[in-house]
């Protein structure tokens, strides 16, 4: 909102000399632009000497006063004084010919409302001189909402990393006291294990293998919240590397299933390298755990689609029922009793934080009996878009 | 074999201010054929003054082996390392970070104030009362440590 004669325009008049004017009473017909500008949704105005000479209804409705009050006054006293040097700036660099893009600034309505506004304008001549006609929109409703799409955003965020700093500080905390009950239920089981009567050996027996129990959860929990909390810089890594690590910490299961598991050729990726293998090593120790009748056969291989890779982990193993082929990702999730599988419920919860943390998704395709496909994606390392 | 062990019991001194993990600690030394008299500092004051000698600690001779906890009352783990590793006297005593901590910032914080070694306290009893056998072991039976002017 601003012309030639304002503010550090007056310097312009030598380089304004190149930009090609548009010459409305002389080369367009006057009666085209009198339906435009009366018409327009858009607040259409002319301002020379830094004060409106013309206004459109729109303008005028936007900014509150009527058209009349608008003519004769300086069009930079209804920006906002905070944005009146920026506002400046942006007009010259356009009426220069140095900006293309529209600009957005607040203005002061005559009842003193703050709108948000975004504008074009161009340097005509009006009159036989130098004058700027401007193009203005409201957008305060999408400025207004984009600012609340912010304020979620960020408290989303400021919620999520409170929350794993909760999980963090709770499953780390709780540690120590529960190694206390944990060891002298221990020490009590060691000393006094048939020494008291039967009853007392069974109390003694549950009141064990609960610390236990609470213990291993407390682990994974606390490893859970480690991901987001605690994790290391991505950098590239080689598949097979992590591949070759995750199967070296499952070599004891390996070697009493019998399992053989293999994989294809596989490129690099960007990632944090601790947590691939877990993802890789909690996999594959599913596929294991999981067997069915037949010793387990557990394939590994990745497609490229765009700059994402697509890993399969496929098994032999006893399947998933599809019902359940989203819950299994949540914490302590659990499709069998501990008799029959041990564990947690938080080895796939961990795999999906640790997939989301990469950029990624992970879902299965599994039929009961029929073995099961786990899928991942990850940026391929160096893609466009990495 | 250690030059004094033969004259007199080990000594060692436990700072650490849990009960639990000091009545643990007493089970894990109890056990086995070395000699030894624990001595213990519920926190970081206490073990600089045992190490200095004073007050009540006058008579007290310097320990041979230090087991040190990082989350003391008063004067923390790191405070009393600095200050034993500090002193001319008591520098060449070996001490045994003995903690829960398992962060990484802990255990590069402590072994550049010359930590002699940094052990995370197992979760479970039985690993627990071998690693601490294996300290005691280690320290006084394997290693050559010099000999103390008394």
């Amino acid at each position: 909102m601003i012309d030639e004669m304002t503010g550090e325009l007056s310097k312009i008049p030598q380089q304004a000399a190149e930009v090609e004017l548009l010459d409305l009473e002389l080369k367009q017909p006057k009666e085209l632009f009198r339906i435009l500008f009366y018409s327009s949704p858009i607040g259409v105005y002319i301002v020379q000497g830094g004060r409106f000479k013309i206004v459109n209804h729109k303008l005028a409705d936007i900014l509150r006063y009527s058209e009349e009050e608008l003519v004769g006054m300086p069009s930079l006293s209804l920006v906002h004084p905070e944005d009146r040097n920026a506002v400046k700036e942006c007009a010259v660099k356009m009426l220069n010919g140095e900006r293309s893009s529209e600009y957005e600034f607040r203005i002061v309505t005559k009842r003193a409302e703050i709108k948000w506004v975004m504008e074009t304008v161009a340097p005509i001549l009006y009159q036989q001189r130098r004058a700027t006609l401007g193009n203005l929109i409201d957008v305060t409703k999408r400025k207004q909402a984009e600012e609340r799409l912010n304020q979620i955003a960020n408290e989303m965020q400021r919620s999520n990393t409170e929350l794993e700093q909760f999980a963090y500080v709770i499953s780390h905390d709780l540690q120590e006291p529960l190694r206390m009950v944990s060891s002298y239920t221990q020490l009590l089981a060691k000393r006094y294990q048939s020494k008291l009567d039967t009853d007392a050996d069974e109390f003694i027996s549950y009141a064990v293998d609960g610390a236990k129990r609470m213990q291993t959860l407390l682990y994974d929990l606390l490893e859970y919240s480690r991901v987001g909390t605690r994790g290391k810089p991505f950098r590239l890594v080689e598949c097979k590397d992590i591949i070759e690590q995750a199967l070296a910490n499952l070599k004891v299961a390996i070697e009493e299933s019998g399992a053989v598991v293999n994989y294809d050729n596989l490129l690099a990726i960007m990632g944090d390298e601790g947590q691939l293998v877990r993802l890789f090593q909690n996999l594959i120790g599913n596929a294991i755990k999981f067997r069915g009748q037949e010793t387990p056969q557990v394939h590994i291989s990745a497609r490229r689609r765009h700059n994402v890779l697509i890993f399969s982990v496929t098994d032999n193993g006893i399947g998933i029922d599809p019902q359940h082929s989203q819950s299994i990702f949540e914490i302590f999730r659990r499709l069998h009793t501990k008799e029959e599988y041990p564990g947690t419920g938080m080895g796939l919860a961990i795999c999906k934080k640790i997939v989301e943390r990469h950029g990624g998704r992970i879902w299965v395709q599994s039929q009961p009996g029929e073995g099961s496909t786990f899928y991942f994606t990850i940026q391929v390392a160096g893609g466009e878009s990495a | 074999m250690n030059c004094q062990t033969a004259e007199r019991p080990i000594e060692i001194l436990l700072v650490e201010d849990n009960p639990g993990d000091v009545r643990l600690i007493v089970e894990a030394l109890s056990d086995g054929n070395v000699d030894n008299k624990l001595h213990i500092a519920k926190d970081g004051m206490e073990a600089t003054a045992f190490l200095n000698r004073e007050g009540k600690y006058a008579d007290k001779l310097h320990p041979d082996l230090i087991l040190l906890d990082l989350n003391l009352p008063k004067k923390n783990g790191p405070e009393v390392l600095a200050e034993i590793k500090e002193d001319h006297a008591l520098k060449h005593i070996p001490v045994v970070i003995l903690t829960s901590s398992q962060e990484g910032d802990d255990i590069v914080k402590t072994y550049n104030l010359h930590a002699n070694c940094y052990v995370t306290k197992p979760i479970d009893l039985e690993q627990f009362i071998r690693v601490v056998k294996s300290i005691r072991d280690f320290w006084l039976t394997i290693v050559k440590l010099p000999a103390e002017e008394r």
